[in-house]
Order: C-alpha cells, then structure tokens, then sequence
C-alpha cells in the first residue's frame, strides 16, 4: 500500500523571504570580501582619466550586504524567542528529549538513514542547533566587521552623528582580546589584525557550513522521501500520514 | 596628589581607540588654568644644572624664534590642543630641562637613540632631545663600567619618584632572563627593570621592542621576550611603539607630562592617542588610489611609477594605527609610504610576525591552532573546504550505494 501523505507547514514567507535575501547577500559578501582582503582583479593602469572606483564600489557592496544581515540578524534573535509560528529556543535548551533528538538525528545521519528514530514533521534539534552555530558565525561576522569598519570613522565622527561610532566602539571593541585570544595571541597585546584574519578566517567556516547545509537539505530530500528542499520554496513538506 | 592619582588611573582605565577632538570651552579653560600654574611654578624651580640654554642652542643651530613658534603650534595641534595652548607649550618646551630622564637599554639595536642623534641635522625635536635632562643613557654617556654604574645610583636616588623612565629593547625571560645581563654583577635585563622602575615616576617603553616585544619577540621567539607591558605592573606606563619611535611622539609626551604634570590619554595599547589614534590608511596619500582599485602589482611596475596604492605589496596601512602619515620622519621630510614601500605596521604588536610581509593579509601565513605549519588563511580556508566536500562525497556515495542495498532486499 503506498503511504499516505500529509502536507505541514514549516517556514512562514517572512522566513522564506529572509533566506534568499541572506543567501543572495552572503554570495555578494563572499565575493566583495575576497576582493577586499585581496583584490583578485586589476583596474586599467592606462586609463588614469576614467571613472574608476573599484575598491570603493567593492566596499560600498560589502557594507550594504552586511546592512541587510545585520538588520536580518536581529529580527532572527527576536523570532528565536517571540515567534509565533515555532520558537527555535525551545529546542536549544539541554532537556532530555531534546538532547535525544538531538542524537538521533545525528545516528540517522551517519547510519546513512538506517535508523530513524524521530519526529520529522517539525524543525529538530539537530537542525536547530546547526543553525543556531551558523547564527552565531554570523553574529560574530558582524561584530568583528564593525570593529573593521569603525576605525575608518576617524576621530570619532560619522555623517550621521558622533553617536554611531561611540555606540560601536561600545559594542564591538571587546572582539579585539577575543580575536586575540582565538588566533593564539596573548592577552594584552591583541590587535585589529587578529580581528581581521578572525573575520576572514570565519568567512571560510561559514562557507563550510553552507556546503554542508546544502547537501544536508538534499541528502534529507532524496532518503527521508518527504519533499524537504520545498520547504524553502513553498513553505511545506509532507509527512507520511502514520507518523505523524 | 591624590586627585593626579585619581586622573592617571581614569586615563588608564578608558580602554577604547576613540579619540576626541574636541572637549568644549569650559573644558580647555580650566586646563589652561592648570598648564599655566604648573608652568610657572616649573619656572621658579632651578634645573640642576645649567648646562645649556636652549635658547642659545637653537640659536647655534639657526633656529630662530619664528620657527621655533611654528614648531610649537604643530605640536600643540599635534596634542590635540586649541591653539590658544601654544606661548604654553613653547614655554614646556624650554622647560624640557626639568624633566629627569633615565634611559637604559635592553635587548635591542639602540635604533631609537640612533633615530635621535643621527637625524640629518638635528630639528627642534631631535635639539629637545638633547636638553632634556638626561641622567643616563648607556649609549650615549662617556662614563662606563662601575662609574656608569654609580653614575645611575645617583641619578636614581637625587630624582627618586620623579624621574622618567625610558625603556628601549625588549625583555628575555628564557633561562631565567640570563639571555640578557647587564653590568659588572650580570644583572639580568629583567631585575634592572624592576630596580629602576621602582622609584619612577612614570615608564615610557620606547620602540616596538620595548612595547610590545618587536623583533626579539618574533616567532619562534627562542629568548621569549616580552615588552614591558607584559611584566611591569602597577606603574603609570607609556608606551611609544613604531620602528623606529617617532622623536616627534617622544618630545609630544615629555612636553604633555611637563605641562600637565599627566600622562596622555592612552589607548587600549597605553599609546597615547594624539600620536596613535589615527590609521596610516586615512592619512595616506595614496588613499585615492585604493579607492579606485589601483595597486602596484609587482615592485617597479607601471603603476609603482604612478604612485598607486601598495595594498596588494603588503601595505599595512588600513590595520595600523600610527601618526607617521601625518608627521613623518625627519621633521615631515618623508615616510616610508612616502618613498614607495608599504606600511609593515610597525606600531602594532607582533608586528613582524602579523604585519610584516610584502603581500595583502589574505595571503598572510597563520599558524595552526596547534604551533606547526604555516598556512595562509585562505590555504587554509580551501583546505576545511576541500575536506567538507571529501566528506560530503563519501558521505553522499555511502548513502547511495546502502540505499540501492535496502531497495534490492525489499524488493
Ligand atoms: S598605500 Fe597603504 S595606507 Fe596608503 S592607501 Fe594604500 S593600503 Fe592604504
Ligand atoms: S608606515 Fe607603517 S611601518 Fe612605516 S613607520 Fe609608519 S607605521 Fe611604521
């Protein structure tokens, strides 16, 4: 008899929508960050009366994209605990159900689907605290890019108030002993640079991550047989009637 | 005395890269106030000796009056002052006298002294240099041996709890800092440190050695120096990095001490803002070349000829933060972005293992978490990358072929 199927919903359009929006902002991130760290692509050297602004254009891109996440980032953290659709904080707290999913969705990973032992009808906490790793590279992306960024506003003024540098010096300056501490300097005499390679070093880890979440998304597809890379695009997948 | 205590330790504990500029009347007023007492009580105090009047010795040198009154308004620009601060700082200037000054000399190449006296015809700060009352300074100083030696007991004890102290070179600790001893008892670099800050009234490390363990200090680091910050605690300190420091940075922190009886605001780094608050970056004259994406690609190219931006040769400019932009070297004859090289960062820790190398930092050789290989960031990047997308194929294949398996056993 072929199982019956029922449709559920899994990710709001808002949720959709923020997606693509950080999906296609990370690919400009990616390429205008590389460009920056080391410009790849060279300018006419012959041509000194054209308009010419690559760099600048570059970082202009960077800074925007990074706008975008940051706006994104913050509406993320307020829905992990004031959604009204699914609380993504609920699965993070260390309960014993919670950890048990946790592992089993991990065994039915690496037992190339053998044993599936869980609920898939609704987002797990392996796939909860996966994200919650990538929200955390991006939080400290962003932080450690405003540090980047805010040295350039010399002297403490920015065309939009003196607040704007005041508030990030605030926010962002304790990355430069983190940085420090995580690429192995000591203490006292941390420095940008270690923010920097920091950043640049978790661009690398980010992309990683979105290798593997990719392939995770379709290996689920294919071998759980329950449409879950429609999620993203339709908002639903479907579940056999009897499990769920 | 209690409320000087109270101002070091506020200007210690603001631990941020924030400059300003500007603080409001009412705030320079009272300064004034303060400089002018201070400045005048310092008049009627008799230096100890009389050596030279400084008048006379910018005279000798040509300088004249008009000069020496332009020198003073940069450097009160320089400190950050309004310029209704300048007769007052001309007239620190000519006090330099009165500030007792210890130098002494670790592990180092004696560059910042040489910075000093070999400048090519001594300017106003190099002259100041000069007169400031140097109590001892082995490089310089005729005397040698136990009579250097008595010379320094002296000096320490006629200035206890007033002299500055100036620290060049870094600190060895390896073998119980035996890597480095001094004088006739073989005291190592570190106990004549801690003897002679003791009865300081302030420290001021000198040079990237000094502050942050500079060149000593590289990797593999076999003496394990450290600068002074990293051993010297519970003592107003200064530090005064770059490769060599900047006489002008030396003469702007001996005059803010003279007029305001302070040390200068300080950054996260205990360097003082005025000098080290601003980035090579935003000061460089090639910044419209970054901007416009050209870079010299390789050294003596087209473009190295048309004076574009250094970035992709190593320019350190954007994580540096020095004034050398501003002032330059050799009273503002020059400075190293200035004749074609990029900025190696040397006013910034671990400078020589960080900053300095002829490529842009993506290409930077890190070291693994574990000591070991170097990598560049982006070798290594590529490298977590190559090995999730290994993973993910056997990963993937697994899946498959055990996916055929189950289909043909049900089946
Ligand atoms: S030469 Fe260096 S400091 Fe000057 S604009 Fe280029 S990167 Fe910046
Ligand atoms: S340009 Fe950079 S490396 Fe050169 S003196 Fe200035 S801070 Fe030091």
């Amino acid at each position: 008899m072929k199982p019956k199927y029922k449709q559920v919903k899994r990710m709001t359009t808002f949720m959709r929508i923020n997606h693509w929006v950080v999906a296609i902002c990370m690919v400009a991130a990616v390429i205008t960050g590389l460009y920056i760290g080391h410009p790849y692509y060279q300018t006419y050297i012959a041509d000194p009366a054209v308009d010419k602004y690559v760099m600048a254009w570059n970082r202009w891109i960077h800074f925007m994209v990074a706008i975008i996440f940051d706006v994104s980032s913050i509406v993320i953290a307020y829905l992990y605990f004031f959604s009204r659709f699914e609380k993504p904080y609920k699965k993070l707290i260390p309960t014993p159900a919670n950890i048990k999913e946790f592992f089993e969705v991990l065994l039915n990973l690496v037992t190339l689907n053998r044993r599936k032992k869980f609920d898939s009808t609704h987002s797990d906490s392996f796939n909860t605290v996966f994200f919650l790793v990538f929200h955390l590279m991006l939080v400290w992306m962003l932080l450690t890019g405003l540090q980047l960024y805010v040295h350039g506003l010399a002297s403490g003024l920015s065309s939009i108030g003196n607040w704007w540098p005041w508030m990030l010096h605030l926010v962002t300056d304790w990355t430069v002993p983190v940085s420090g501490w995580l690429i192995g300097t000591a203490a006292p005499t941390a420095s940008i640079m270690d923010v920097r390679i920091s950043h640049h070093l978790t661009m690398w880890l980010i992309i990683t991550w979105v290798l593997f979440h990719v392939y995770y998304q379709v290996w689920r597809t294919v071998f759980w047989e329950e449409g879950d890379i429609s999620i993203v695009v339709g908002g639903s997948k479907f579940v056999k009637e009897d499990q769920a | 005395m209690a409320d000087r205590i109270e101002g070091v330790k506020k200007l210690f504990t603001s631990k941020s890269a924030r400059i300003d500029t500007n603080r409001g009347d009412a705030h320079y007023e009272t300064l004034f106030q303060a400089c002018h007492a201070r400045i005048e009580e310092l008049k009627t105090q008799t230096p100890r000796e009389d050596r030279l009047k400084i008048d006379d010795l910018l005279e000798d040198q040509g300088v004249s009056r008009r000069d020496f009154m332009k020198w003073a308004s940069a450097v009160t620009g320089m400190l950050m002052l309004p310029s209704s601060f300048t007769p007052l700082v001309a007239d620190a200037a000519l006090l330099m006298n009165r500030a007792p000054v210890i130098w002494i000399e670790l592990s180092d190449c004696a560059g910042n002294t040489e910075a000093i006296l070999r400048s090519d015809g001594p300017k106003i700060d190099e002259i100041l240099l000069d007169i400031i009352s140097l109590e001892f300074n082995e490089t310089i100083m005729s005397a040698s041996g136990h009579q250097a030696e008595k010379q320094l007991e002296d000096a320490m004890h006629t200035f206890k709890d007033k002299y500055l102290l100036f620290v060049e070179g870094a600190i060895p600790m390896g073998i119980d800092g035996n890597y480095g001893t001094i004088g006739a008892h073989a005291e190592t670099f570190y106990d004549h440190l801690m003897r002679i800050s003791k009865h300081a009234a302030a420290v001021v490390a000198v040079g990237s050695c000094a502050t942050f363990g500079g060149v000593p200090a590289a990797a593999p680091n076999p003496t394990q120096a450290v600068g002074v910050m990293d051993i010297l605690k519970g003592k107003p300190l200064i530090n005064i990095p770059a490769c060599p420091a900047n006489p002008a940075n030396m003469v702007g922190v001996i005059i803010h001490y003279i007029l305001t009886g302070q040390i200068p605001e300080l950054d996260s780094l205990l360097r003082p803002k005025f000098a080290f608050g601003y980035r090579i970056h935003d000061n460089c004259e090639r910044r419209a070349h970054f901007d416009a994406g050209e870079f010299v690609e390789e050294w003596g190219d087209e473009g190295a000829k048309n004076n574009f931006c250094l970035y992709k040769v190593g320019c350190k400019g954007p994580m540096t933060f020095n004034n050398c932009s501003i002032v330059r070297y050799n009273e503002g004859v020059n400075w190293p972005i200035g004749v074609g090289r990029g900025c190696i960062g040397c006013s910034e820790p671990d400078f020589w293992d960080k900053y300095a190398y002829e490529r842009p930092m993506a290409d930077a050789n890190i070291k693994a978490p574990t000591g070991g290989v170097e990598k560049t960031v982006d070798e290594f990047g590529l490298g977590l990358l190559t090995a999730a997308g290994i993973g993910i194929g056997i990963h993937a294949a697994a899946s498959l072929a055990a996916g055929k398996k189950e289909e043909s056993g049900e089946s």
